[in-house]
Parts: C-alpha cells; structure tokens; sequence
C-alpha cells in the first residue's frame, strides 16, 4: 500500500480457483504469451478452450450486431461461456494492473466511469465492462471483444479493467477474478421480484467479502449502514468514504423525513434494532448510531467536508484523506455524485494514483448515457436523467425541483425484466413535490397509464399531464371509444426529419396518439425553443429513448462508443 | 370541497406497523383511501400502530397491514401476537374492515413455516397456514389478476410461502398468475370484513371499487348509513352484501350517539372520475390476455 508507483497485483492476489489449478503464471506481456505452448497439455486445452470460446463469442457478437437484434453485448459472453465455463478468470488474470469491481444499487456507473478517467489521465489502459452489460456474460463479453482468437487478451501491459458488477453477481466475480480494489457504493431497495429482498442481496455480498483476498483493498461507503457493516470480518485494507457536512442533513434543509420515507435499510444489520441517526442526507445515508448495540457510522478516511452547489450540475466539494486535501468541482447533478466521486477518490488512492489525475479525471468528466448527458434536439435540450429505483427517483426529483424553478419533464417508466417487473415502488417516490412544479409534463413507457395514475394521486390534475402508452388500448378501440389523449396531433420535430413510424404509415389513420414517437414529439412540441426538458426514464426506457434519439440521427449507437 | 363548518364523515383507519412492512409500495394503497375519502369530503384520520403500541378497537374504523422482509416480519410477528392480537380479533368479529396484504396476510392466518427454523405464528383470524417450501422452490412473482365480486382485481404477487386455506373463503379466483398456492387457483382469505391477499402492485390504486368497497364497509359500520345513503356516496361499484344481522346493532353510539342521518350529514352525491385507473386496470388485463375482461372493466369508466 505505501508505494508511490502503480505496482503489479502480487501473486497472493490469484484466487482461489487459479492457485487449485497448476501454476498458472500472469502472463502479463505477449513475449510471456508466445512461450506458453511449451507449458503442460492441461495448460494447452485451456487455452484451446479459450481460444474456441473467444471465436465463439465474437463470432456470435458479430453476427448478432449484423442482424441488428442489439448491441451484441451479451450474446458474445453467453456464448464464450457455454464454451469455456472458466473464461473470465483466464482472461482477467492477464492483466498487468488487475482489476477493480464497482458494485452498489446506484451509482455503480457513474462511479467506475469516474475512477476509469482519473486511471487513463494517470496513463493507465482502462477497460470497462458496457453499460448494461453488468452480469457475468456481460463481463465475460468485455473482455472477449479484447481477446485475441489464441485466447490470449491483446495489448494486456498497461492495464486495468474496472467491472461495473450488479449486486448479485457480486460473489461470482469475487470468485472468478482476481481483484486489486472492490467497491461498494450503497444498497437500496431495487427489483425485489428479480434479487428478492434487500437482505438477500446483503448476504450475498457478506459471503463475497469474506472470499475477498486480504491484498485487495475493500472501500465502502461508511454513511450507508448496509454497506458499512460488510467490513465485520475484516481489519486491514478498508477505506471508507462518507460526507461529514451537517449543512446537508435533510431537517437542515426542511425537509421532513415522511416525505422521504424510502428509508430502507432502518434497522441495525448486526441486532436487529432500529439506528438512530444524528444527520441524513437522504433515505438511510447518514450519521447513525444503534442505541442498542453500538455498532456506529465508522469514521471515514475519505470525506467530504463541505458542499456548495455551484449550479444545478457544478458541486463543489473539499475532500480530505489522510494524504491530502483540496476541492474538486463535480459537473453533474445530484447530491448523490457526492458519493460517487468520494467512492472514485478512495479507488484511486488505493491504486496508488497521484492527486492531479484524480482532480482532472472528476472535473473534466463527461455525463455518460442517462446521468445527465445532453442532446440538443429542434432548438430544445434534451437532458437524461436515468432512475431505476425509488431512491434514485426522488434524488433525481430533489435536484430537478429543490430551486422552485418549474421544469419540463418526460416520464418513463418501463416494466422490464432489467427494469424490475413489479412497478410498487412508484406510490414510494415523492411525486407530491412536483405537482404544480411542472410546465410540460409527459409519461410514457410500458407502464405509463400506472404512472400517471401514481402523479393523479400526488395531487396532479389528469388533464394537466399527457399520459402516453407505448401501445393503445385494444378494448378500447373494440368499445370504438377514443381515448382523448393528447390534445393535438403532435408534428414530428426532429432535426430535419420526419420519423420513420410516420413515413411507414402515411394512411389517413387516426391521429396516433401512443408509441415513444409521438410522447417525444408532444413534450418537444409543449416545450418553447431554447428551453431544457429532462427525461426521466427506468433502465430499459433509458435505452427506448436513445433508440428512438438515435433512429433520428441525434446520438451515436452505444455500442459503438469507442472505449477510453 | 365541502365547506368548513359543515359537519363530515371522519374515519380512522390504523396503520399496522408502517415502519416495519412498507416493501411494497403500500403506501399507495394509503394515498389510494386518503385522496378518494378527500375527494367525497370525508375526512381519514391515518394512524401509525407501531411495535409496542395497543390496538383499542373502539379508535379505528377501518385497518391495514402491508408485507416486509424476513428480517422485520419477526419482531413483528411476536408483537402482533402480544400487543395487538385481542383487539385486532375484537374488531375483526365486530365487522371492522381489515386489508392485509402479503406479509401482513400471512401474520393474519394461523402461522407460516418457514424453509427452516421455527414457525412463525399468526392471528388465526383466517383459517388459513403458509408454508415455504425452500429455496429450491420458485417464488410466486409476477402480474396476477381475480375475479373478485363479479369483477376484477389485478395486481403484483411476489412471495416465496404456499398459503393454503381450511375454511377460509378465498377472495377471489386466479385467472391469471399464483394466487395463494399456484395449486389450486386460489387467491387470498376473507373472513367477515377482513381480507387478505397477495395483490400489491399497489393493490387499491388500479382497484377503485375495492378501495370504495373498503370505505363504503367502514362507513356503513361507523355510521349506520343506509343504503340510499352509501349509494350516494358510492353511486358505482357498490354491491354490498345483505347485513349482517349483528351489524344493526347501533354502532353509532361511538360515534356521539347519532347515527349519520340524525347527525344531519347528508352525504352529496359525488362521482369521481376513475377513467384513468380503469384504463390501468384494463390495460394490466390486457397484457394478461384477457380481453374480455378488459372490455367489462372499461365499462367502468
């Protein structure tokens, strides 16, 4: 830990898997990687596995993306792992600088693109796992695309790849790669009909730290009671990061705790008793304390302690850790960023980076897919603004709607398998607060009619929303009733454009008045020139809305970003 | 709304535990009672029955429990058996209206067993028992819809316990999902004015005519309003059965001695516009493939 320069994970860090079978070395440059033929035969069919499982894989991506069925994102890694069970592990120990795991209901994305741009502006190679592609084939795909036919991962000096990893994929990884740094941002309550409940995932992660090696540094974000207790079974290697600013303490702010009564996780993880917490910052984030057997909010070695809001997506922060101290502007909003670049901090020190990458890689960040990213779209701005849980939600709402500025706003809520099938969750987001908060205010996606009847039950008048459904009511059109939806026809606006459902349809139908379309078309059309609407989309609504921006010529395809 | 001074329906509904078994979104079902009591002018007192406090039957008009994790579920289990279990049986065979719903429903039945480790034991207030027959057994988790009184009840279901019942009436019939047990097309229990069920989603929200039947069942108990009268109040989905003979024991003395007419509370006939929640309501029928159900549920609006 001391050293200055980025060191080489040492060999304690294998796990256990990869120590059981021969001794396997880091093949950690293509020199090391010729000579490997002259190993035993079991070391040749493993290779020769993974070769035909990098084929494979790459084989099915391709085609998959040539049929346009997708990004082909996943179907490499499904593929490369039906062939060959252990890829993961063989790849991922390839790499010269090891690999770091983000993990946490929220923030998991913004956290690892944050610690991926201070490792490149520190000279690191940075892979990282797509979007969306967080479970074990997805990992698997990344580092398949990277993978040459031999089996052998190109160009592996250098780098460092940073898994973005859903919860409860946790003690697989744990398992299959071995890891330098493990991060855990938080643990909300998200999709109970796919993970079961929150418990279940905590155990889960209990049982991932405890199969942790002891070189991997473990940073875990001490606000979060869930999260803070994981460290039980550990003495050394832990960093915790967490927010030492009173001002930020939701009575502070006048805001009462009912209203933000998504508090998930209020009782002590070890007894059972109900914490009690000095300050919140929002749901179950605080200073606590439970009264009955003392386990406290452990002190944190990476702080925040102060916070001013330079703007609506400008935070300032003074952060202090035990080697440094200074302030770094973060240009996205949300107070939850907070957290997410104290997590990134923490990361990269234990990597053992300098404090000017960390500052330039946070300040010059650039909002990716749904935090925040901007499109200009017919002389609007589009700003997105992903929220997949019921935490995420009313922070996303906290920071649109704290400055008494009204907004124009576009709903979507999908009911996905990615998505999470049971949509309870909305009747625990505070829409009370934005009623009368909103200028335009649009709802879409698979669940739009529950949506809007969750806003018409905070208070908002049916007619002053336009609620559109991806598909039209069928017994309603055998009832030859029309759902007067939409006050008018709505023109598609785009740039230049007509959109091409319009173009396949040009029959004297009536007005369409459903499908992503045309609820983009009427918020753009409720919304003057020059002014902002921020789309609020869950997961897969996220990926309907850049579709549909895309197919108009306005974003490029995700899966053809190019990685740093 | 009405004016001031006028002299309204008040009604008390008492929240069990909305600390400990809030998971699903059962705070919708409280918004669902409150804005529909608002609406009509009828003024719903909500309060938190936390651990440790008393249930006095005499307080309420009407009660809900919701579902939690495992974990919450157990304190609770124990408190509800100690603290509220002879008050909440008293209001039960008083006719009082109860929903539970998920976890909330199991703490009603005789006891859940658990994969392993002891049971937990319930109110008995429906005959009914749970069972979790182990992690190797797939949760009921998905959209579900019943036939419930002629009509429809659509919602979510996520739970891991079989509930099968002795000589509990089931509230409804599965047309499409889990129901109670997945065997044997079986949802939820009813006894007298308490119902349980696995609907959440939130259940009251898509279900306006549960939730008015709900108000209606506490008013008609609270009040001893007529039906001429509840028809006013509740001039669409009412279909209250025959009363039970006890019920017309005049209940109202609670409420200052005067039963709703004499009290000189005429209720005004409002209608409410349910278009929306019957589109919500039909559109989750639809997805389900039953079409015909959709078209009668439209019929509502």
């Amino acid at each position: 830990m001391p050293e200055k320069k980025p060191s080489l994970p040492g060999k304690q860090e294998k796990s256990a898997r990869q120590q059981k079978s021969e001794k396997v070395t880091l093949p950690s440059s293509k020199v090391r990687q010729a000579n490997n033929s002259k190993r035993s035969s079991k070391r040749q069919t493993r290779s020769l596995q993974a070769g035909l499982a990098v084929m494979g894989g790459r084989a099915a991506g391709a085609i998959s993306r040539r049929l346009r069925l997708g990004g082909g994102t996943s179907i490499a890694g499904v593929v490369a792992q039906r062939i060959y069970p252990d890829i993961v592990n063989h790849l991922s120990s390839q790499l010269a600088y090891g690999s770091v795991l983000v993990t946490g209901t929220n923030g998991k994305t913004t956290t690892s693109g944050f610690i991926a741009a201070i490792l490149s502006d520190a000279g690191l190679r940075v892979w990282r796992n797509r979007e969306g592609s967080n479970l074990m084939r997805g990992i698997a795909s990344a580092l398949i695309i990277r993978a040459r036919p031999g089996g052998n991962l190109s160009r592996a000096g250098q780098a460092i790849s940073i898994f973005e990893v859903d919860e409860a994929v946790v003690p697989h990884m744990v398992e299959a790669v071995p890891l330098r740094v493990a991060v855990f941002t938080n643990l909300f309550r998200d999709q109970l009909d796919r993970y079961g409940e929150v418990d279940s995932v905590s155990t889960r992660w209990h049982k991932a730290v405890s199969a942790l090696p002891a070189s991997a540094t473990l940073i875990l974000n001490a606000d979060d009671p869930a999260v803070a207790l994981l460290a039980e079974s550990r003495q050394d290697n832990v960093v915790y990061f967490g927010i030492d600013d009173a001002a930020l303490d939701l009575a502070a702010q006048g805001i009462s705790p009912e209203r933000h009564q998504t508090i998930d996780t209020h009782t002590c993880a070890k007894c059972g008793a109900e914490l009690v917490y000095s300050l919140r910052f929002y749901s179950h984030l605080g200073h606590y304390l439970c009264p009955n057997c003392g386990s406290a909010r452990p002190q944190p070695h990476v702080r925040a302690t102060s916070v001013t809001v330079n703007a609506f997506d400008q935070l300032r922060i003074t952060v202090e850790t035990p080697t440094r101290q200074g302030e770094i502007v973060i240009p996205l909003p949300g107070f939850y960023n907070i957290y997410n670049a104290l997590a990134a901090i923490a990361a990269a020190q234990a990597l053992q980076i300098n404090w000017e990458p960390i500052v330039s890689g946070i300040q010059q960040f650039k909002p990716v897919f749904g935090r925040g990213e901007r499109v200009q779209v017919a002389g609007r701005t589009i700003r997105i603004l992903l929220a997949k849980n019921p935490t995420g939600f009313n922070e996303v709402l906290r920071t649109l709607f704290s400055e008494g500025e009204k907004r124009h706003v576009l709903l979507m809520l999908n009911d996905n398998i990615a998505d999470g099938r049971d949509i309870s969750w909305i009747w625990d987001v505070d829409f009370e607060r934005i009623a009368q908060q909103t200028t335009m205010l649009t709802v879409t996606g698979t669940r739009a009619l529950d949506l809007g009847l969750r806003l018409k039950y905070a208070g908002i008048d049916a007619q002053a929303m336009n609620i559109v459904p991806l598909t039209p009511l069928r017994a309603a059109s055998k009832e030859a009733i029309a759902l007067p939806r939409g006050k008018e026809t709505a023109h598609a606006v785009s740039n230049g454009s007509v959109t091409s459902a319009r173009k396949t349809r040009p029959t004297a139908k009536p007005a369409q008045t459903h499908g992503l379309a045309y609820a983009l078309d009427s918020a753009l059309q409720q919304t003057p020139v020059g002014e902002t609407i921020f789309v609020i989309p869950t997961y897969t609504a996220l990926l309907d809305i850049h579709r549909e921006l895309e197919r108009r010529g306005l974003t490029p395809r995700y899966w053809e970003e190019k990685g740093p | 709304m009405s004016d001031s001074n006028k002299p309204r329906f008040t009604l008390t509904l008492g929240h069990l535990y909305p600390a400990q078994l809030n998971l699903y979104g059962d705070r919708g079902n409280i918004i669902t009672l409150q804005r529909r009591c608002q609406m009509r002018g009828i003024t719903l007192r909500v309060v938190p029955l936390g651990i440790g406090d008393a249930l006095a039957p005499d307080e309420y008009d009407l009660l809900f429990i919701g579902g939690g994790q495992d974990r919450e579920q157990a304190p609770v289990s124990q408190d509800i058996f100690d603290m509220k279990g002879i008050g909440l049986w008293a209001a039960v065979e008083d006719d009082m209206p109860v929903l539970a719903v998920c976890g909330g429903y199991q703490l009603l039945a005789h006891y859940y067993r658990p994969a392993s480790g002891p049971d937990m034991r319930g109110l008995g207030i429906f005959d009914a028992w749970t069972i979790h027959k182990g992690a190797n057994v797939p949760r009921c988790i998905g959209d579900i819809a019943i036939e419930w009184n002629g009509s429809t009840l659509v919602g979510f279901e996520n739970h891991g316990g079989r509930t099968y019942l002795g000589t509990a009436k089931p509230l409804g019939k599965v047309l499409k999902g889990h129901g109670n047990n997945s065997e044997d097309h079986s949802e939820g229990a009813m006894y007298r004015n308490a119902f349980g069920t696995y609907l959440h989603g939130s259940l009251l929200p898509k279900n306006p005519h549960f939730a008015d039947h709900l108000l209606a069942l506490a008013l008609r108990r609270s009040y001893e309003l007529s039906d001429d009268n509840l028809k006013k109040i509740f001039p669409r989905y009412l279909s209250l059965k025959e009363r039970p003979a006890q019920e017309k024991r005049g209940r109202a003395a609670k409420k200052n001695g005067a039963s709703g007419a004499v009290y000189g509370i005429i209720p005004t006939p409002i209608d409410l516009d349910d278009t929306l929640e019957w589109e919500a309501h039909a559109s989750m029928l639809e997805r389900l493939g039953l079409r015909s159900a959709a078209r009668a549920a439209l019929r509502h609006r």
